[in-house]
């Protein structure tokens, strides 16, 4: 499968996005460099890799993976050192209360100069031949974020900043270059919400949507005839009914995404007693088969 | 049973990070307080539409709806009570904005302004919490009320806990921010009231209209400026709220599941709301795992040994689940604020989808 330059990873808060970039970025790397750029100020991702990336300073994971943390307060301030460049000024300025002024004078400059940042990234990764993930923020703040740029054009109908969202736009609507992949659990408001995201941002925003992963889906190991017979044994009984009721939910889920021309890939619930590198590498290895190889 | 009385208070406010159930334990919370005997009102923002039919909401429901409590068991304490009631509302935070305009507005020209202007229309999600206001301001309508005993508040989910909590300041900073009335001025004519920052920030905004060709600043400036003769109306509503949100009889409860990344998040949000001098009443761990069936059950379990062995299989896979709970959940307990109480709310094995959900919910609720 031919995959954008840029996957970025959204979904319901609480169903695993920063586990499945992980994933994600692991399971690229065995095939090319791969860059894992952390949205979330508290990094889960990146932890979950063992890095902890700072300062917008790219930390390798391996020979063929790095992590690096974005956020968009950084790229608003590496934007006011640019224009203010006596440093002294701009430092204070950063530090003062007039610079909360400015951020709310200018809503969405934060978030516009993060998706700017995001185009030159990924015509790096273009030229290194590189894949970028996202680990982006929740469904609600990442539609937030991919709309801006569309905002930017319609405050701004002509001049500078509306060259550049465009540039922007179309960056985002270049399938080859941007792509999204949302994260849901089986659970059907999480479902919900995935398709309701991937219609946003697939018929709304025209950015490609590339496939659904469905986190937590525990393996089926009874069958209707054994769950009767341990109907007696209550609370294993109900703990076999637990695990068979949410492996169903997940099976009903496939078609629900299918007919949004969405395809799924079902990661497997880990009974593990915690989700470190080692489950991650486990996980790559799905959407190694499930992804890459098809 | 609870350790924190509800009935004692008059405003629960419900804080935590997305995807954790808030919604589902401020309704839960409501709905126990009203079997108890109280008139009760919960406030939601953006309810899962499964529990907009629970609570009987329409997509739109500005306006608090009469929640039916049939078949609902009434406790003991509560069931002689006839003050009894629960309403819902889901509050639309761009409708209460314009009506709250329409009411402080000088005029119907500065009321236009507002609604008309470019930042407010292209990117008012963005400005300084305007949503997270309005929820405040509806609170103190509601509050105003004396037929009413409790509000539940569900809040937005928030990335910072004090995000929600400090909309009504962040917003009036923004009003009153002479800086931003100063920053166009003409050059040199307010010159000698600029602080050097200032001037920094004025440079920053003058150099971005000039790369860009637009003008932002005259937009920034009529907007604050058409809030001229409003701001002694938010700014009195503002201080209202703030007092609220510090009054003894209000809770802030703090919602987050078992799993290790939203304990780290529900922490930060304790330690901002603290830095605030704020005070949270409870933290409610959401969707913890019931207690697992006893092993030895299944020795003297007269089934085929291979079932027996897919029985032993599934209880050590959630065995597993619940130590990694475990861990999560002491982790917490070492770091629960003082005077805070810490409550479990189990899971159901399925999403809560009618209002005897939300009751078995609430019944279970419990001090972790």
């Amino acid at each position: 499968m031919t995959l954008p330059r840029v996957l970025f990873v959204t979904g319901k808060g609480g169903t695993g996005k920063s586990t499945v970039a992980a994933a994600l970025a692991v399971a690229l790397s065995h095939r090319r460099p791969t860059t894992l750029a952390d949205l979330d100020r508290r990094l889960s991702a990146a932890t979950a890799l063992g890095a902890t990336p700072r300062d917008s300073t790219a930390v390798k994971v391996s020979d063929t993976l790095d992590v690096i943390a974005l956020t968009p307060r950084a790229e608003l301030e590496a934007f006011i050192e640019r224009i203010v460049p006596i440093r002294a000024i701009s430092r204070r300025m950063l530090r003062s209360r007039t610079f909360g002024y400015v951020t709310a004078a200018l809503p969405g400059l934060e978030a516009f100069l993060l998706l700017e940042r995001l185009r030159i990234m990924a015509g790096d990764a273009a030229l290194e031949d590189r894949y970028l993930v996202i680990d982006a923020p929740a469904s609600g703040s990442a539609v937030e974020l991919l709309t801006v740029s569309s905002g930017v054009r319609n405050i701004a109908p002509g001049g500078t900043l509306n060259r550049l969202a465009g540039s922007i736009d179309s960056f985002l609507g270049d399938a080859t270059r941007f792509g999204a992949v949302i994260t849901t659990t089986p659970e059907d408001l999480a479902v919900r919400e995935a398709l309701e995201t991937a219609a946003t941002i697939r018929d709304r925003l025209g950015i490609a949507t590339v496939a659904a992963i469905m986190n937590c889906v525990p393996d089926l190991i009874f069958d209707t005839s054994e769950l009767a017979a341990i109907s007696p044994l209550d609370g294993h009984a109900r703990l076999a009914i637990r695990r068979n009721a949410a492996h169903e939910q997940a099976c009903l889920v496939g078609p629900r995404f299918a007919g949004a021309g969405l395809s799924t890939i079902n990661f497997p619930m880990l009974f593990t007693p915690a989700i470190g590198p080692r489950e991650i590498e486990q996980l790559g290895r799905v959407l190694e088969a499930e992804l890459l190889d098809r | 049973m609870m350790s924190f009385d509800l009935r004692a208070q008059k405003l629960v406010i419900c804080l935590g990070p997305g995807g954790v159930g808030k919604t589902t334990i401020s309704a839960a919370l409501a709905v126990r307080a009203a079997v108890s005997g109280c008139a009760v009102d919960v406030m939601t923002v953006d309810p899962a539409p499964r529990l907009l039919d629970a609570l009987g909401l329409e997509a739109d429901s500005s306006d608090p709806v009469e929640v039916h409590l049939d078949g609902i068991r009434r406790s003991r304490r509560g069931g002689a009570s006839n003050r009894a009631r629960l309403r819902a509302l889901r509050l639309d935070p761009k409708r209460t904005f314009d009506s709250i305009i329409a009411r402080y507005a000088s005029s119907d020209a500065a009321r236009d302004t507002i609604l008309e202007n470019r930042i407010y229309r292209n990117l008012s999600g963005a400005l300084a919490g305007v949503g997270d206001y309005m929820a405040m301001e509806k609170l103190l309508e509601l509050a105003a009320n004396p037929a009413t005993d409790l509000i539940v508040l569900d809040t937005p989910p928030a990335t910072e806990a004090i995000d929600f909590l400090d909309a009504p300041r962040r917003l009036l900073e923004l009003l009153n921010s002479r800086a931003v009335s100063l920053l166009g001025a003409p050059a040199g004519l307010f010159r000698s009231q600029l602080r050097m920052v200032d001037i920094a920030a004025r440079t920053v905004l003058a150099a971005f209209d000039r790369v860009t060709g637009l003008n932002l600043l005259s937009d920034v400036q009529s907007f604050v400026r058409s809030f001229d003769g409003m701001y002694e109306g938010f700014s009195n509503r503002a201080a209202r709220a703030q007092d609220k949100l510090r009054a003894n009889d209000t809770a802030i409860v703090i919602v987050t599941t078992a799993e290790s990344s939203r304990i780290a998040q529900a922490r930060e949000f304790v330690g901002a709301l603290e830095d605030a001098g704020l005070r949270v009443s409870a933290m409610v761990v959401n969707r913890v795992l019931a207690e697992l069936p006893d092993a030895a059950e299944l020795t003297s379990a007269r089934i085929a040994p291979a079932l027996k062995k897919k029985l032993k299989r599934n209880l050590a896979d959630y065995a597993a689940l619940k130590a990694r709970e475990e861990v999560s959940l002491d982790a917490l307990r070492d770091s629960i604020p003082a005077g805070a109480v810490l409550m479990v709310a189990p899971d159901l094995g399925r999403e809560p989808r009618t209002i005897a959900d939300l009751a078995e919910i609430a019944r279970s609720i419990r001090a972790g």
